[in-house]
């Protein structure tokens, strides 16, 4: 902006600087406010010199395998089942694709422990759909299957919206050429649309990892808190305070799931910035 | 032989292109907004007409709404080249350049790649993504893109208007060559009148979804059948007159300016019409020296000029010759710089000019 002169500039520098004072005191205020506990539970964590410990306790090993499972799973669900609704709702027109998108946004914003009550009401034993599958001598309530369910409910719309955002960020004129080039719609969708799309999916997909893994509400109702089968990490933090024994077992959990979303987030900024299929 | 006659509701405007060609450079043109690019994307199968029929060369049936006739853009056999080219990013050019011919034998696929690239000038480049590219070199990846399944048809939808102007004539004149080599039909879209004169066998006049006019280039630019293609093809000078005579196919109009012959055997033998000519057809005469048999002459006076780079700009006044005969008619007139230099023109501002006949043309006007 060589346009506007020294004079507007030095004006502006010295409106910044008045603003910046006033500022500062707020800005530090939320950093302290959400950088003191994290470093508060490092401190304590690392610092007892007995994380190693806590760490290796069954309730901790089991819930952290069980987390891992559940949400791995939950993400490879969400994606396979996800992604052609994704693309649907973002190149095709059909009746009912409000309803549909409203459906997408409503476990966003409602309470976990409502997808919870809901799916109990659907899936449990004597649920509108569970009558019929308890017949058939399936259950599903309060079972590992239950904890995936629990946590795709919750966080497959995070895969969705942000797939469906980036589909819709493709010019279909890459569809165009790729057709009158010979390619069937199937080949055109997974040699140029997916690979155009890949930074969103990566980004939805790492979205949907990250709230399966913290999912607890709904799970807590759907699928219970039973060693082994249904307490994930969530879950074994609650536990272990309710137990009264010692408040090292959570802090040692809370350490490994901050961890794990610290991997995550810096995960996202990799993939999303440095992938070569971006346009 | 190619050959497009459809009707295309799309919102509130009306497609309703009709025309064919042999195996030429087609220019379609006309502003922007008048639907050329609507019916190449008919034409790739990209968007499907309401109503007509489209034929590709070699007599294949593309669409036929009596027949229910479509086929999908995939069986065409059409290579088309938009104006964002959209090459895949994710791809290298020989990616993009293989992608229409995956399905030929590798040893093939290699051979038709090592040929598009070495015609088309991208040797070293195949390795490189898109936008490790020039403009000019994408340009060329997308037309090698096009080209590789030996479609049947080419089309270009201003393939040129995202580049500087030295290297948009040198693709131009590339284009031209290399589809007169590779003998194929080729439908050229632009807005940009200087692509008809660079390009064109033959040119179609669009407007507002219609075709005003289609024909050689010669025939177009000799003969505009409207007022509005005179004006597209920018004629400049219109001329309102009457039709005095005929005889023996050429028509004497009146005008309050002057008088002109025109040849022409279709010719209607009375009436209101505009006496058509292009600046660079009008001659301006050296003092003293008399005009040929049969050019219309007319005393003017410059009242303004504009410097082109290697021509001259014109604007001459002239006076009717009765002054009850109406306003003065300003003539745009196009001098090459030498001619300006040797005539002197800057010198003075009365100036002779002489409306060549063999460039007269006429058209109705409704009155």
């Amino acid at each position: 902006m060589t346009g506007s002169g020294p004079v507007d500039r030095v004006g502006r520098r010295r409106a910044n600087i008045g603003l910046a004072a006033v500022f500062t005191l707020p800005a530090l205020l939320c950093v302290a406010f959400l950088g003191v506990p994290l470093a508060a539970l490092a401190w304590r964590g690392f610092g007892s010199g007995e994380f190693a410990d806590n760490v290796t306790t069954s309730l901790v090993l089991d819930s952290l395998r069980l987390s891992a499972i559940t949400s791995t799973i939950t993400l490879a669900v969400a994606i396979i089942a996800g992604t052609p609704l994704a693309y649907l709702l973002a190149t095709r027109r059909f009746p009912g694709k409000a309803a549909v998108d409203l459906l997408l946004d409503l476990p966003i914003v409602l309470p976990p422990t409502v997808a919870g009550v809901a799916l109990l009401v659907a899936l449990g034993r004597r649920g509108v759909a569970g009558r019929p599958l308890d017949a058939a001598g399936i259950d599903i309530a309060f079972t590992t299957t239950a904890v995936v369910l629990a946590q795709l409910f919750v966080s497959a719309p995070f895969y969705i919206r942000t797939a469906k955002a980036g589909f819709e960020s493709i010019e279909p004129v890459y569809e165009g050429i790729a057709s009158t080039l010979g390619a069937s719609p199937l080949r055109t969708f997974f040699t140029v649309t997916l690979p155009l799309a890949w930074p969103s999916l990566v980004a939805g997909a790492i979205l949907c990892w990250a709230r399966a893994l913290s999912e607890l509400g709904a799970t807590l109702i759907f699928a219970g808190n039973l060693q082994g089968s249904t307490r994930t990490m969530p879950l074994a933090i609650i536990s272990a305070f309710e137990s009264g024994k010692s408040i090292d077992v959570p802090i040692a959990l809370s350490l490994i799931l901050v961890g794990a979303a610290a991997v995550l987030l810096l995960l996202l900024r990799v993939l999303a910035r440095g992938t070569p299929m971006r346009v | 032989m190619f050959r497009i006659d459809i009707q295309k509701r799309v919102g509130e405007f009306d497609l309703r292109p009709s025309f064919e060609t042999g195996n030429e450079l087609v220019v379609l043109f006309g502003p922007s907004g008048c639907g050329k690019s609507l019916t190449l994307q008919a034409v790739a199968g990209l968007l499907r007409p309401d109503a007509g029929s489209i034929i590709l060369p070699g007599g294949v049936v593309a669409f036929d709404a009596a027949a229910k006739i479509e086929l999908p853009p995939q069986s065409r056999n059409v290579g088309y080249v938009v104006q964002q080219l959209a090459l895949f990013p994710h791809m290298t050019a020989r990616q993009n350049i293989e992608f229409g011919i995956a399905r030929w034998p590798a040893a093939k696929r290699r051979e038709r790649v090592r040929h598009l690239v070495a015609l088309l000038g991208l040797d070293g480049l195949e390795d490189r993504r898109p936008r490790q590219m020039s403009g000019g070199q994408q340009q060329r990846v997308a037309l090698a893109r096009a080209l590789a399944a030996e479609p049947s048809l080419l089309l270009l939808d201003e393939p040129f208007s995202a580049l500087e102007t030295p290297l948009r004539s040198m693709l131009r004149r590339e284009v031209g060559a290399l589809r007169r080599r590779l003998e194929l039909t080729a439908l050229f879209v632009t807005h940009d009148l200087s692509e008809v004169h660079a390009l064109a066998d033959r040119v179609v006049i669009y407007d507002e979804g219609r075709v005003l006019q289609s024909g050689t280039r010669e025939e177009v630019f000799r003969k505009p059948v409207s007022h509005r293609v005179a004006q597209l093809i920018e004629a400049r000078n219109l001329i309102p007159g009457t039709i005095d005579a005929y005889v023996e196919g050429v028509a004497v109009v009146r005008t309050p300016w002057c008088t002109a012959r025109i040849r022409d055997p279709e010719a209607p033998v009375r009436g209101s019409v505009y006496v058509c000519i292009r600046p660079e057809h009008v001659i301006v005469l050296r003092a003293g020296r008399e005009a040929r048999e049969g050019d219309a002459v007319v005393d003017t006076v410059i009242i303004e000029e504009v410097a082109m780079g290697n021509t001259h700009r014109l604007f001459m006044r002239a006076l009717p010759l009765h002054t009850d005969l109406g306003e003065p008619y300003i003539f745009e007139v196009d001098v090459p710089a030498h001619p300006y230099e040797v005539l002197g023109i800057a010198s003075r501002r009365d100036w002779r000019i002489a409306l060549t006949s063999e460039h007269l043309s006429m058209v109705a006007r409704s009155s």
